[in-house]
């Protein structure tokens, strides 16, 4: 029966919307005609309700926020708001030689955006405030005491303590997280580049050309470099991962092998690499493998190499150098990781496998590596999707070069989805563009995330490993 | 101002209309009327907006005017933002003074000078023109960049001829959008030459010479061989690469013939050096190593000074002798550094902006900044100084510059095909054969091609 | 006793080769910044020695120079290390007090919409933080928190979106029995009271995770700190400083003092993290099993 339930509502997910709506609108009219004057003002003026009930304290909140949104509406979000459509008309012009700016088409869009969302905001808390009523006038009719305002306020670091702790932190998300996103999602929609640059050019609307643009592969279609820069990001995020993985734990068990001493010294050593800043280390490392730096000037000196080898400048051979610098940044962690869980493997299965004869490596194959992969499954996972978008060592390293004429839009050999993204936004100002291809790293990243999420042993089966 | 006196003159339309209505019985003629009565107030609304404008305009300037007049004028008060090179804010903080002293009737304004190199500063102008530098100093082949972002305001009129006539003709090439005169030409030693040891090299004539030298002395031959560079080659075999501009900074056409026999036989001269067990990309001296030769341009003469010392030596760049039997001179760019006033909203700023801007690349300063920081100067007079004449670098520079053609304006995408190429050149092109070759220079060309529209 | 013999023999000959490795694995991973610390000995001063990139590691010349440089007046090294110190320490506070807050109302009180958030927050965690970049920029530029004001402008920026980095300590809340606080809220304790009084002393260890976890990431931003800084000098951290002297052209030859300007920034950051080192394995070991 309940799969049956659940399985109805999942399927038909539009009906039951219409259905909440639904009974949103009855309630709100319900309120309305069984309502007294007090319920039926605050129709009008938000909380009015419950401070003429004595509920003061929210009763000012509803009214307060109310007056500010209406404020804001006039004095600045509504005439950003109107030219939401367009974008904005007036072109900047010239009046002698002074320059009249004209409409801003980013402001129109930042702001007439965050004004949207403000009157949705609005609208919930309108209907909050109607349910508050509501509220209020059932006890009050069940000859029920309404709670005061002290009550009310010590609420807020009781049973309302999350409202307290999360007040700022989400508005804090909302301001400089998820509006920036909806609005780079805009951006992907709108012809924003370098011939459309606020103020003194006007960009608007231009629907999915921008997306047609990105799976085109003509001349200028940047569907071929897409693709291919994809392909690296997953395969770079694959190595990444697991090289580094497995040689960690390698290490780990390394140090952690009977009769090695100063175990806390190599420890220390390699987790020099996590202490230093990564701007210093990875800056100074890309400079040693230059064409002219330490490694080939020895190899040089010492007569092992002829020229130069050109770790930056040949594209396979950035990709390999990356990656096998990438494991001198990755291991300290792993090892890091590998020790403390290494330790928490039950000592007497190892005694129980020596018993029965077992050799270290079948130990490691049967023992070790399993219960490591079922722990730190989800590690896995987070350190996948971490290095899809791994920005520090692929810019500090390669900047994303060598380019290559196969490439389009400025990207590199060793370009991730994500630097490319940066170098679009930074020399060429291709925001429409780089707006498109951060969309595409998020669908990259949620479609990995959602599929391998359920196919780790730890989510699968809680209690697997016992 | 304009919205509300609309809106004004629209209550008062609507009222007239109502209280017409009262009048009528039939409601719908009323609202007619009203909407009648609306059109007509408001067109008068934009006839009286529009003759306000004029006079407005008008008395401007005529204040302007009046302003040009110097001494007895009010240019207000203000804050100007400038933008140079790391190398010269103490000169430009020192030149300003010296101008505010000279200029009492600029006192107004306090001018605040930023070390943003000329690479970043078209960037940064880009990213947010209003919170820019009023003044900055780029390098030329960010001006269609500059002007199609509305980052760069046209010369004063009055000041345009002065500029065109005192500077050296690529410069002001350089400084030009369309036909309209965007900034001030500062240097004009943009360009690169050959430096090299003189007890290594002892024959700097030839490229082939260069990098055998080079090679039997186990030293490095260095040369960037990517957008700037590379057109060495391909302008030294006859090619052209130029795109026309309109006015806007936008893109109109581009001539370029690099799909062609000469095409070829610069790319193949390119992978010839690139194979050079010399060659070594790359083409500023701070990053180079044990070298004996390297294309570079003025502003590294005093690395190099410092690394070769006595041998220390300068020659315009060599000649090389193409696949096809024939000898060419390596070509390039010449170019230079530019100040650019950005648009003001404000008349009396830009007036102080352009006198500022125009004196920080008069010849006098051109002068003292080539002997405070060793910049090449681009005004014809101050390149006939002694000193300027003497300078090694300078000169082998200048006689570089007969073989180069002016740059002009080339779209960001440009560079980037251009890089792509010259990784190309050290990368895969190595072992591929001349078809291949060939094909590749075709879709650079059309990629090229297809930059304008 | 013979085989007992062999047995050492064979642990002995492991025991060689494991030390090798961890030899050799120790060198590579100190080498660069012995390098480091080499390179910033060598004079940039011409009539010295080079500045720039050269093929050998051991200057020719000991010499100060590089850091007369850095900490002198020619450069505001000084300020930018400043705003880096300021940054860092605001950061590390706020953010911490943020992360706790969030954790503690995720992990312990039950409200509606509670896995909607953590849901959303999740979802929003997939999108690269470069894109919206312009967008925060001209947001905080309409607060004037730009250019001048660009280091409380960078400070706003790390700590308004923090509380999305709850997981390591949520996780940790997790793993504090909650009879604990259940006995003291039927004492009639508020909620508030068992989270100052109860919860927050027994979370030292991850307080103090937290702490050197923020304070470890404004010392590496390069990227956000230069395109909301630009222009104003005065604004800059080290790293956008230091970066430019690494790759702009403008800045020949700054390669040892680059390598100086490192040796300050990381002296400070290494040592906290040595000393600390204990809480972050127990952060880094709790987070990765959690997930």
């Amino acid at each position: 029966m309940s799969s049956d339930n659940a399985s109805n509502s999942k399927q038909n997910p539009i009906g039951r919307f219409f259905s909440v709506i639904g009974n949103n609108l009855k309630d709100i009219g319900v309120t309305f005609i069984e309502g007294d004057w007090k319920t039926k003002l605050s129709f009008i003026i938000m909380g009015i309700g419950p401070i003429l009930r004595g509920q003061t304290l929210r009763g000012l909140m509803y009214l307060v926020v109310e007056i500010l949104f209406f404020w804001f509406l006039s004095a600045f979000g509504g005439k950003y708001l109107s030219k939401l459509g367009t974008l904005g008309t007036i072109e900047t012009t010239k009046k002698h030689r002074k320059t009249v700016y004209g409409d801003h088409s980013f402001l129109i869009l930042l702001f007439g955006l965050l004004t949207l969302i403000f009157v949705v905001f609005l609208i919930i808390l309108w209907r909050m405030n109607i349910r508050e009523n509501r509220r209020e006038e059932l006890a009050l009719k069940q000859g029920k005491k309404l709670p005061g305002n002290k009550a009310d306020f010590h609420s807020l670091f009781d049973s309302n303590f999350d409202k307290t702790l999360l007040a700022l932190p989400v508005t804090g998300v909302f301001a400089f997280t998820v509006l920036p996103i909806i609005f780079m999602i805009c951006v992907a929609f709108t012809n924003y580049d370098a011939t459309h640059q606020a103020p003194t050019k006007l960009f608007t609307w231009v629907g999915l050309e921008n997306f047609k643009n990105l799976f085109s592969f003509g001349q200028n279609g940047f569907g071929s470099t897409f693709f291919s820069v994809l392909l690296w990001t997953v395969v770079w995020a694959f190595l990444a991962t697991f090289i580094d993985y497995f040689l960690g734990i390698a290490v780990a068990i390394l140090i952690n092998k009977k009769g090695v001493k100063f175990k806390k010294f190599w420890r220390t050593c390699l987790v020099m690499t996590i202490a230093i800043p990564q701007f210093v280390s990875l800056l100074y490392v890309s400079k040693m493998f230059d064409n002219a730096g330490l490694i080939n000037a020895t190899l040089l000196k010492l007569g092992i190499i002829k020229s130069a080898i050109p770790f930056w400048t040949n594209p396979l051979l950035a990709k390999i150098t990356i990656v096998v610098v990438n494991i001198w940044i990755g291991i300290p962690y792993l090892m890091l990781m590998a020790t403390g869980l290494l330790m928490n493997i039950p000592e007497d299965l190892y005694e129980s496998a020596r018993i029965d004869g077992a050799t270290p490596w079948q130990m490691f194959k049967n023992i070790t590596m399993p219960y490591m992969l079922f722990v730190t499954g989800p590690y896995l996972l987070t350190s996948y999707t971490g290095n899809l978008n791994n920005f520090n060592v692929i810019y500090l390293l390669t900047g994303g070069g060598p380019k290559s004429m196969s490439y389009a839009g400025g990207a590199g050999g060793t370009d991730l989805l994500v630097t490319w993204l940066y170098k679009m936004t930074i020399n060429d100002t291709n925001y429409k563009m780089a707006a498109v291809i951060g969309i595409m790293v998020f669908i990259v990243t949620a479609v990995v995330s959602l599929s391998v999420y359920r196919l780790l042993p730890s989510v699968k089966d809680e209690e697997g490993f016992q | 101002m304009k919205k509300k006196m609309v809106s004004v003159l629209l209550t008062v339309a609507m009222s007239a209309a109502m209280l017409s209505g009262c009048g009528n019985s039939a409601a719908d003629t009323a609202a007619d009327t009203a909407e009648s009565v609306a059109d007509a107030v408001e067109e008068t609304a934009d006839a009286t907006e529009e003759a306000v404008e004029e006079t407005a305009e008008a008395v401007e300037e005529a204040t302007e005017e009046a302003a040009e007049a110097p001494e007895d004028a009010d240019y207000g008060t203000g804050e100007i933002k400038v933008w140079v090179a790391d190398n010269v804010v103490d000169f430009t903080n020192d030149t300003i003074k010296t101008f505010m002293d000279e200029n009492p009737q600029f006192a107004g304004y306090t001018v605040t000078v930023e070390p943003v190199g000329e690479g970043d500063a078209a960037t940064n102008m880009i990213t947010d023109v209003t919170a820019g530098a009023d003044i900055f100093g780029f390098a030329q082949d960010q001006t269609a960049r500059l002007v199609a972002a509305g980052a760069l305001e046209e010369v004063a009129p009055e000041n345009v001829d002065a500029i065109k006539s005192e500077n050296a003709a690529g410069a002001v090439t350089a400084a030009t959008v369309g036909d309209t005169l965007y900034s001030y030409p500062m240097t004009a030693d943009n360009g690169y030459f050959l430096y090299y040891d003189k007890s290594v090299v002892t024959d700097p004539s030839t490229l082939e010479g260069v990098l055998e030298q080079c090679e039997a002395a186990g030293k490095n031959f260095y040369m960037d061989l990517t957008g700037w560079y590379q057109v060495a080659f391909f302008f030294g075999t006859g090619c052209t690469l130029t795109y026309d501009s309109d006015n806007d900074g936008n893109f109109t056409a581009c001539n370029c013939d690099y799909d062609s026999d000469k095409g070829l036989v610069a790319l193949k001269e390119m992978i010839e050096v690139a194979s050079s067990k010399a060659f070594q990309p790359g083409s500023s001296a701070g990053d180079a190593v044990d070298y004996a030769a390297i294309i570079d341009g003025t502003w590294d003469a005093d690395v190099v000074k410092a690394a070769f010392g006595d041998n220390y030596a300068c020659a315009k760049l060599p000649t090389f002798t193409g696949s096809d039997g024939a000898e060419y001179q390596m070509s390039g760019f010449n170019g230079c550094k530019l100040l650019g006033v950005k648009p003001q909203e404000d008349d009396n700023k830009l007036a102080v902006c352009d006198a500022l801007a125009q004196y920080l690349t008069s010849e006098d300063v051109q002068l003292a900044r080539y002997n405070a920081v060793g910049w090449g100067p681009s005004n014809l007079k101050a390149q006939e100084n002694d000193a300027v004449k003497a300078d090694a670098a300078l000169s082998a520079l200048s006689e570089q510059f007969a073989f180069t053609i002016p740059q002009g304006q080339y779209p960001g995408d440009y560079w980037s095909n251009a890089e792509a190429l010259a990784g190309d050149v050290t990368g895969s092109f190595q072992s591929a054969s001349d078809d291949d070759l060939k094909a590749a220079l075709a879709t650079f060309q059309e990629t090229v091609v297809g930059l304008a529209q | 006793m013979a085989k007992e013999t062999s047995m050492k023999k064979k642990r002995a000959i492991g025991n060689f080769f494991a030390y090798l490795a961890l030899t050799i694995i120790v060198i590579i991973w100190l080498f660069p910044f012995v390098g480091l610390v080499l390179g910033s000995f060598r004079s940039y001063l011409p009539e010295v020695e080079y500045g720039g990139i050269v093929g050998y590691v051991i200057p020719k010349h000991f010499s100060l120079d590089n850091y007369r440089f850095v900490l002198g007046n020619e450069t505001n090294f000084k300020r930018w290390y400043l705003n880096t110190v300021i940054i860092a320490s605001c950061v590390s506070v706020l953010q911490t007090i943020i992360i706790l807050c969030v954790s503690y109302a995720l992990s312990r009180m039950r409200f509606a919409g509670r896995t909607a958030l953590m849901k959303f927050w999740l979802i929003l965690g997939m999108f690269p933080g470069f894109l919206t970049m312009i967008c925060l920029y001209f947001l905080l530029k309409q607060m004037g928190l730009t250019q001048a004001g660009a280091i409380p402008g960078l400070i706003l920026v790390s700590v308004a979106s923090s509380g999305m980095g709850y997981y390591v300590c949520k996780g940790y809340f997790d793993t504090i029995p909650k009879a604990l606080d259940e006995a003291a809220r039927i004492d009639g304790a508020s909620r508030a009271r068992v989270f100052f009084t109860m919860t927050l002393p027994m979370s030292k260890p991850i307080i103090i995770y937290t702490m050197l976890v923020a304070f470890m990431a404004p010392w590496n931003d390069y990227v956000f700190a230069s395109y909301i800084a630009f222009g104003h000098d005065k604004s800059y951290n080290a790293a956008v400083s230091m970066y430019r002297w690494m790759n702009t052209g403008d800045y020949q030859g700054y390669f040892t003092r680059f390598c100086a300007g490192g040796v300050l920034i990381a002296i400070p950051v290494t040592l906290l993290f040595l000393f600390l080192q204990k809480y972050y394995v127990e952060g880094v070991t709790g987070g990765a099993v959690k997930g």
